[in-house]
């Protein structure tokens, strides 16, 4: 489903083109509205259509595969933490779907180095950072020995 | 300088009746320009037929008071605010060129056509609003042209790059800045210096109303058509498919950055 | 950039060069930080961090989680069913080193703020299947970068990275990498003690099944464009189990996730005919494998070739069984919108269909292979495996350094290490880094040098297939036919069309053999002489030539190990014809490369395997 942009919603503001992980959202040199320069390339990953502050982008299945008439639609609110979907099949059958996308407010995340300097014995550990803790468990990091090892194939692995 | 009439001064080289005529001109190729493109492009019957499809997906009624309610709000807040602009800058650097290319056009008719030699003395306001008008299109014009065009900010392409989209920004900030020096020349000598900006000065004004059937011009009335359907589409419920906002606080913020061509 | 613009050449320092942005990048970018407060932390991105990568869409699920603090899993017990998927062949040491710390990695996922799907019953992640737990993860990536953000000095976004540099005073010693910015066009020189390979598999080498409009819709991202091997190859890092192609079934066209079908929905697969049909090819598969069809669950590998076979008797498609299961609200719920937090494009398939799951059941298909080493697969490149526990043959210093010192990976881009998935990708990406902090301590003074022959002989390599552009299409009217230039899609579909018809596509049922492998790598090296003459029209194009350059590459190193291994270990992925059966007597190793970019030789050998865990 790759996507197109709705000349009269679309104001050039470049947010499509700047999230685009395929960079295949580009500016039309006739209209500077946005555009999907090359559709078979597009994996209808919906990044430009979540990122439009105007909705002006929509999908359309692939040709190659897709019947015409149907309309699958986002609506993603940062503010509000929420995704919300419609589906409208080819037959007129709707669904509706609200799914939330955060728990936290966007750029709420502790940078590590906001937490304690690690010390040099914990550099030379196998914990990772905020390990044991983070990992919830009693006894600590867990590991194998070496005498384990057994080279090779062997029967009923 | 400011408070003079530089069409007045003008009129000694070109009759007033030459320059009404011309402005007779431009505003017939605006209004020409703009039905050849919508007759050719068939974009009225696009929207008429987009209209009919928002009519037709509706889910809730929409009565006559409140459409009026609707249009006024888009002709208030989408018009004269242009409300549209989701970037703040790009907002306000249309609005500068808007209503400065409104009190420069204007200030030209009236001028010309009201005060078209030095006999009829021109009230201050007007040669005033000209100059302001041209310099408030400069500023928004420039400002848009060097950063805030998406294909240079998101897309990384030289200021100095020209499409084709160009051709409406590029031949009204030459017209208008052509003007604003012709102006300028005229008022401190240099009679043949003046001449060569007015011949100019009325290239790029040609070019500017000439080329509306392939520039960005006839955007200026099919913008507030559009933005009146999208929010009748909003306020009929169809909205153009897609889903209602959600029913959730708004406790979360944004991580929205301005997009850049790195 | 145009007439008036100038290409600059912009360098940059850091100590640690994480190269990609995605699950793994981010991973690395954030634990380098903790452990190296003061250092210079850069991570470059060929597109935007904040949708980069496999999980650009987002993930409804998390299928790498022990849940160790429910006694729901051990990180044994995930090596042996990661090693039974692969039929027996992963490297222990590491996946064992991933599976014990992911799942501090899903706690910090919680923290920041990403949305998991609780038990109502005990609170607990909702278990989706033994290793899956859901989430409502549209925000997955965003959440992340978000991470990565916080961590970096600094996030250089849409710049490919093309080339590692080597250090002019060390051998096989990495000391940075070149790239351009694909908005600016200005050539970037990175400058780094220790480098994180962190980029993306390879979708797009074999042919897909739709190769109009629809081949955006390949089932890993078509931006995975194997740069997470062909910057280690270049360099002369070992690759291993290249060969490890991996084919999923999934729905038709959209090529939807059916994990959250058969483990959350309990929906199951049927025949056209409406049997079950897996336990036809018992008898066939024992033949081949032996008693690795006896192992539960089934190797993913051996349900494809019942498939495959299923199929080829006449009496496919297979079909997932969902009239049932949709008949509940919740599960219809589930199963919608799985497809919209992480595969869109199935939602839309079916709308445009109009299969409604609820009164259809859905076809299912194989897809065309993939080359990566995050999910029932694992190639990449050879790392040294944990210190406190590796066998000596598996370890050389550093956890996760590949056999070029300072050169590290995560994610796709490390071999041996399967069913890690977004969470272990994340976890792989913080284990390189930490041991990239060392390694950088460790060196003190003694710091990599690149070479300025190197890196202005490599400005003038990429910029080539935009001069080729330029000058030859003078030659021409207009279109796209030229005598002199080839564009990045005819070099890709040709690239598609060889590996398709020669190393095991979809066109000869996965099947391959000698005389079409040695035919294959023929028509690659003219594939490869030819890439000389790619002509990019614009920077756009210019980052299709350097992700084809990277996927031939990439395409190299699979024929060879293909080649190389003598045995079907894997039916359901591909096949050799002349080695039908899976042969443990003498192919229970690893497959091992090295390729010399001087004499374009690749050297093959075999790796033991170490088995720690019974």
């Amino acid at each position: 489903m790759p996507t197109f942009v709705y000349m009269t919603s679309c104001d050039g503001c470049g947010h499509c083109v700047d999230i685009c992980p395929s960079d295949i959202m580009h500016i039309d040199k006739t209209s500077r509205r946005a555009y999907n320069i090359e559709p078979n390339f597009c994996w209808e990953c919906y990044s430009c259509v979540k990122a439009c502050p105007q909705n002006a982008i929509d999908c359309r299945g692939y040709a190659e595969f897709a019947p015409m008439g149907h309309s699958v639609r986002a609506l993603r609110e940062e503010d509000k933490g929420t995704i919300s979907w419609k589906i409208k099949f080819r037959n007129g059958t709707e669904k509706d779907f609200v799914s939330p996308i955060r728990t936290t407010p966007w750029g709420s995340i502790k940078s590590p180095s906001d937490y304690d300097v690690p010390g040099p014995e914990a550099l030379i550990s196998q914990e990772l950072a905020h390990e044991p803790d983070a990992l919830n468990i009693k006894g600590g990091l867990p590991a194998l020995e070496r005498k384990q090892l057994k080279k090779g194939f062997r029967k009923g692995l | 300088m400011f408070t003079s009439n530089p069409f007045a001064e003008l009129s000694s080289l070109i009759s007033p009746s030459v320059m009404q005529a011309y402005i007779a001109v431009m505003i017939f190729l605006v209004v020409g320009g703009t039905l050849f493109d919508v007759v050719h492009k068939k974009s009225a019957k696009y929207f008429f037929n987009n209209w009919q499809k928002i009519k037709n997906k509706e889910t809730q009624k929409v009565g006559g008071g409140e459409m009026a309610s609707i249009a006024i709000k888009t002709a208030v807040v989408d018009g004269l605010t242009s409300g549209e602009f989701c970037n703040p800058q790009r907002r306000i650097a249309h609005l500068l060129g808007m209503y400065g290319f409104v009190a420069y056009v204007v200030a030209t008719i009236v001028m010309v056509f009201s005060y078209p030699t030095m006999a009829t003395p021109t009230p201050a306001i007007w040669p005033a609003l000209w100059y302001i008008g041209g310099l408030m299109v400069c500023i928004g014009g420039y400002w848009f042209w060097f950063f805030l065009r998406v294909d240079v900010v998101a897309e990384g392409h030289s200021p100095f790059r020209l499409v084709r989209a160009d051709l409406f920004i590029v031949s009204l900030l030459a017209s208008v800045t052509l003007g604003l020096i012709w102006a300028y020349v005229q008022s401190t000598g240099g009679a043949v210096a003046a001449s060569t900006l007015l011949g100019l000065y009325l290239i790029a004004t040609t070019v500017l109303f000439g080329s509306i059937p392939w520039s960005k011009f006839s955007h200026m009335f099919f913008k507030p058509a559009a933005a009146f359907q999208k929010r009748m589409e909003k306020a009929n419920g169809s909205r153009r498919n897609l889903p209602p906002p959600a029913d959730a606080p708004e406790i979360y913020g944004s991580a929205r950055r301005q997009p850049q061509n790195y | 950039m145009g007439l008036f613009s100038n290409r600059k050449t912009i360098f940059v320092d850091s100590d640690v060069l994480v190269i990609g942005g995605g699950m793994a990048g981010c991973g690395a970018t954030y634990e380098a930080r903790y452990w190296g407060r003061d250092l210079n932390i850069v991570c470059v991105e060929k597109a935007n961090i904040e949708r980069s990568g496999a999980v650009a869409q987002g993930l409804y699920a998390i299928n790498c989680y022990m849940g160790m603090q429910w006694d729901e899993n051990q990180p044994e017990d995930h090596v042996r069913y990661a090693r039974n998927d692969l039929m027996g062949l992963v490297r222990e040491d590491l996946g064992y080193d991933i599976a014990r710390h992911v799942d501090s990695s899903v706690h910090k996922f919680e923290e920041w703020g990403l949305p998991f799907m609780k038990d109502p019953k005990t609170g607990r992640y909702l278990r989706e299947g033994k290793w899956q737990i859901m989430i409502h993860g549209e925000s997955y990536k965003p959440i992340v970068a978000e991470a990565a953000r916080k961590a970096a000095t600094e996030i250089y976004n849409r710049i490919m990275v093309t080339h590692l540099l080597m250090d002019k005073k060390k051998k096989n010693r990495v000391a940075g990498a070149v790239g351009f910015n694909v908005r600016t066009g200005d050539f970037y020189v990175f400058r780094g003690k220790a480098v994180i390979v962190g980029a993306g598999g390879a979708s797009h080498i074999f042919k897909p099944r739709s190769t109009g409009e629809g081949m955006g819709r390949t089932w890993y991202a078509p931006w995975s464009s194997a740069s997470a091997y062909a910057l280690p190859i270049q360099v002369g890092a070992k690759m291993t189990q290249m060969e490890n192609r991996i084919v999923l079934t999934r729905f038709k066209d959209g090529y939807g996730p059916v994990g959250a079908y058969f483990l959350h929905l309990k929906t199951y697969t049927e025949n056209v005919n409406g049997e079950e049909y897996e336990s036809t090819w018992y008898k066939d598969t024992k033949a081949m494998v032996g008693d690795y069809i006896d192992r539960h669950p089934v190797p993913t590998c051996l349900r494809n070739h019942a498939i495959l076979k299923e199929v080829a008797a006449g009496r496919g498609p297979i079909r997932m069984v969902t009239k049932e299961a949709f008949k509940d609200p919740h599960l219809e719920q589930v199963g919608w919108e799985n497809f919209l937090g992480m595969t869109i494009g199935q939602a839309v398939v079916w709308a445009s269909q109009n299969v409604d799951p609820k009164h259809t059941n859905p076809e299912l298909t194989t897809s065309e292979p993939y080359v990566m080493g995050s999910h029932a697969t694992c190639s990449g490149a050879w790392a040294s495996g944990p210190e406190d526990y590796a066998p000596d043959e598996y370890q050389w210093g550093y956890n996760r350094m590949m056999t070029v010192d300072g050169l590290f990976g995560a994610g796709d881009t490390i071999g041996g290490t399967a069913h890690k998935f977004s969470s272990g990708s994340f976890t792989e990406g913080r284990i390189a880094a930490k041991a990239a902090v060392r390694y950088i301590q460790d060196m003190g003074t003694d710091e990599p040098e690149v070479s300025e022959e190197e890196y202005e002989n490599f400005k003038a390599e990429v910029f080539r297939p935009l001069e080729t552009y330029k000058v030859g299409r003078n030659e021409i009217v207009a279109g796209t036919v030229s005598p002199s230039y080839i564009l990045p899609l005819h070099g890709l579909q040709r690239l598609e069309k060889i590996m398709d018809e020669y190393v095991g596509g979809i066109s000869s049922g996965y099947m391959t053999n000698d005389w079409g492998l040695n035919k294959g790598l023929e028509h690659l090296q003219m594939l490869k002489e030819d890439l000389e003459y790619l002509g990019a029209e614009d920077l756009h194009q210019l980052m299709r030539s350097w992700e084809l350059k990277h996927r031939l590459l990439a395409s190299f190193s699979v024929a060879h190990h293909t080649l190389f291994r003598k045995e079907t270990r894997w039916p359901g992925y591909y096949y050799r014809g002349d080695h039908m059966k899976l042969d443990d007597k003498n192919w229970h190793c690893f497959t091992l490369s090295q390729y010399d970019a001087k004499s374009n030789e690749w050297a093959m050998e075999k790796a033991p395997v170490y088995h720690i865990i019974d």
